[in-house]
């Protein structure tokens, strides 16, 4: 029998830790989807919804109970739209949306994710239709999530896309100001998006994968935070000093349990609806709940201002830490794996806006160093469509240089200034708008179009 | 024809205990198929499997016991078995599930816990409590085998949580093995 402290460990864990699998995601192909009528296509997107997922909800919930760990959230991501609608037009589209949230609804997921284009080299007319149709899609669904990749490590950066953006996102936010702009926070821009991340956003069933698929998200920065506390004291009462490798390992040792549970939960699920297992997400995702945070984590290595000097290189390590336990813990890793810094979602980091320690420079470069990027951060809904394009500009170089994933999640809300906040309550939780500094300078830049060509490591054949 | 035996051996502990045991099982030509011992309050219990040959009684075997010279009193029952005990009796079943409960200590917990147990066909496998501060731990290992409904036995486990003030929490044998044993 295993040991009662090795129980009792693994019981806190669960029950004042928050440990919990933070999302299933079933990834499912609809590229045979289309017909020769958008409303045949979408009839026919619905009924491959209903007919892949219609036990998904019921089965996660059932290995949950079974097993005695929560399942918060039951997703589904689909092949990246614009393919499915090859040649469909704006209007089409917000059709389609439409249809993915009936089917969701109908399947009763939380969020959908795969609104999606791939434009890293070059628009099609259909992505350009894509594009325009955002805003009314975003405001006309609930749960339909929208991503777009518009830059890789392989192919540059796509600028003539990323100069339509920043006005895009603006007018999404605007499509929704009686949400407080929230439809900007349902669509993020990537480099190198995964075609396998079971989170949100950006999750996308990639062209890459199989018919159906399950991906896993793990999560636990509060299971992180809190062994970390319990090792700190311990060694403190103790008298024995402390040093950050030792640090490393905990949060690895953490991360390998936390790891373990989203593989056995995935492998369970997908052996009950038979279908093939795909990754474990190891990803620190932080939620609005006091005690989930990632930020937190930051503040208990040794930061007392999130933000301050120290912080860069602490995220570094959690990050590796994090990937180092994960990778040994499940059998395929995938996705994006590491720590997110999500403002919005993560109490800790919201507070740091509001208190000016954390500002959008240091955000950026604390973005070379983990998981995605400049993810939910609120900003004025006064900053300009080129600024909010040369922000992403930036961010994009960051993954497309250091071959990483990097993606900008900005919600301009409209008529809110630097001093206000904004909630949009639940998971996608609530800050103060963080200042841009800087705003309108960037025009003449984003003016050119044309594309980045990909850096010189890029040539590996 | 050989015979099985299981032997049940209760001491204050001391070293030594083992050894003089399985040495009078030895002695009297018999094979040691299992063991297990544990120690409590400075007591220790042990029950062991043998095969002796068919000339070999539980009398005899208690008398070789009783013969040793032992500054502790050796409490020992010895009974014969058929069949003998399954090789594979260290499998566990697969609805195995551990609970743990906590709460402030007093008298009638385990009764309390292992009666709802028994109420609905739970088979408890092993249990170990601890004490710390006034706070009463129980993990139990259960086997779950003939229950139908887990979601009705989470229901009325809540119900008798609330009831009797405790935190108890049901979860699958899995989860404690994928977080704490690498797999080989």
């Amino acid at each position: 029998m295993l040991r009662s402290d090795q129980i009792l460990a693994t019981v806190e864990m669960i029950q004042k830790e928050n440990l919990d699998v933070r999302t299933v995601t079933m990834g499912i192909n609809l590229l045979d989807c289309r017909a020769s009528s958008i409303g045949q296509t979408c009839r026919n997107i619905e009924e491959r919804i209903s007919e892949r997922a219609g036990k998904f909800v019921e089965t996660c919930n059932f290995v949950s109970r079974k097993l005695g760990i929560p399942v918060v959230n039951k997703r589904i991501s689909i092949t990246p739209i614009s393919l499915v609608g090859a040649g469909f037009n704006r209007d089409d589209f917000v059709a389609l949306a439409k249809s993915l949230d009936r089917a969701a609804a109908v399947v009763e997921v939380d969020i959908l994710g795969g609104f999606s284009a791939q434009v890293e080299k070059g628009m099609t007319r259909t992505d350009r239709e894509y594009i325009h149709s955002l805003p009314e899609a975003l405001r006309e669904s609930k749960t339909v999530c929208a991503s777009i990749n518009i830059a890789s490590s392989q192919k540059g950066i796509n600028m003539d896309a990323l100069a339509m953006l920043g006005p895009t996102i603006k007018d999404i936010a605007e499509q929704t100001a009686d949400q407080g702009g929230f439809g900007a926070a349902k669509f993020v821009v990537f480099c190198n998006q995964p075609g396998d991340n079971p989170f949100m956003a950006g999750a996308i069933h990639g062209v890459e994968e199989a018919d159906t698929v399950l991906n896993v998200g793990v999560s636990g920065p509060g299971v992180i935070a809190r062994s970390l506390e319990k090792l700190i004291t311990s060694r403190q009462s103790d008298e024995i000093g402390l040093k950050l490798d030792e640090i490393a390992e905990e949060i690895k040792q953490t991360t390998f349990r936390v790891t373990r549970c989203g593989e056995l939960v995935g492998r369970q699920v997908s052996d009950i609806l038979g279908v093939s297992f795909g990754v474990v997400d190891l990803s620190l995702a932080p939620t609005p709940t006091v005690g989930d945070s990632v930020g937190e984590i930051l503040h208990i290595l040794g930061v007392d201002a999130i933000g301050a000097p120290g912080s860069t290189a602490i995220l570094a390590m959690l990050n590796d830490a994090v990937k180092k336990g994960g990778i040994f813990a499940s059998k395929t890793v995938g996705g994006l794996s590491g720590a997110f810094i999500p403002v919005m979602e993560d109490s800790v980091l919201a507070e740091a806006v509001g208190k000016g320690h954390l500002c959008l420079e240091k955000l950026e470069a604390m973005t070379c160093v983990c998981s995605v990027g400049i993810d939910m951060v609120a900003i004025p809904g006064s900053v300009d469509g080129d600024t909010i394009s040369a922000i992403i500009a930036d961010e994009m170089a960051l993954g497309m240089v250091n071959n990483k994933t990097t993606a900008v999640r900005l919600i301009p809300v409209p008529g809110k200034e630097v001093g206000d906040s904004i909630s949009f309550g639940g998971l996608f939780g609530a800050s103060p708008i963080m200042p841009v500094r800087n705003v309108g300078k960037s025009s003449r830049f984003i003016g050119w179009g044309g594309r980045i060509p990909a850096p010189v490591h890029s040539f590996k054949n | 024809m050989s015979r099985e035996m299981v032997i049940s051996v209760m001491s204050k502990d001391r070293t030594g205990i083992v050894a003089d045991i399985t040495g009078a099982i030895y002695e009297l030509g018999g094979d040691l198929a299992d063991l297990n011992q544990s120690t409590l309050g400075g007591y220790l219990t042990m029950i062991l499997f043998a095969t002796f040959d068919e000339g070999v009684s539980p009398a005899m075997l208690r008398e070789k016991i009783d013969a040793i010279d032992s500054p502790t009193t050796l409490d020992v029952v010895a009974r014969e078995i058929t069949p003998a005990p399954s090789s594979e009796h260290s499998e566990l079943p697969r609805k195995t599930y551990i609970m743990t409960t906590q709460g402030l200590n007093r008298k009638g917990l385990v009764y309390g816990i292992s009666s709802f147990c028994f109420r609905h066909d739970i088979n408890i496998l092993d249990l170990a409590t601890t004490i710390m501060a006034d706070t009463y731990t129980m993990v139990l290992q259960l086997d779950l085998s003939r229950v139908e409904s887990i979601a009705e036995v989470r229901s009325a486990l809540d119900t008798y949580a609330h009831e009797e003030g405790l935190q108890v929490v049901l979860q699958h044998h899995d989860l404690f093995k994928v977080t704490n044993e690498i797999p080989f």
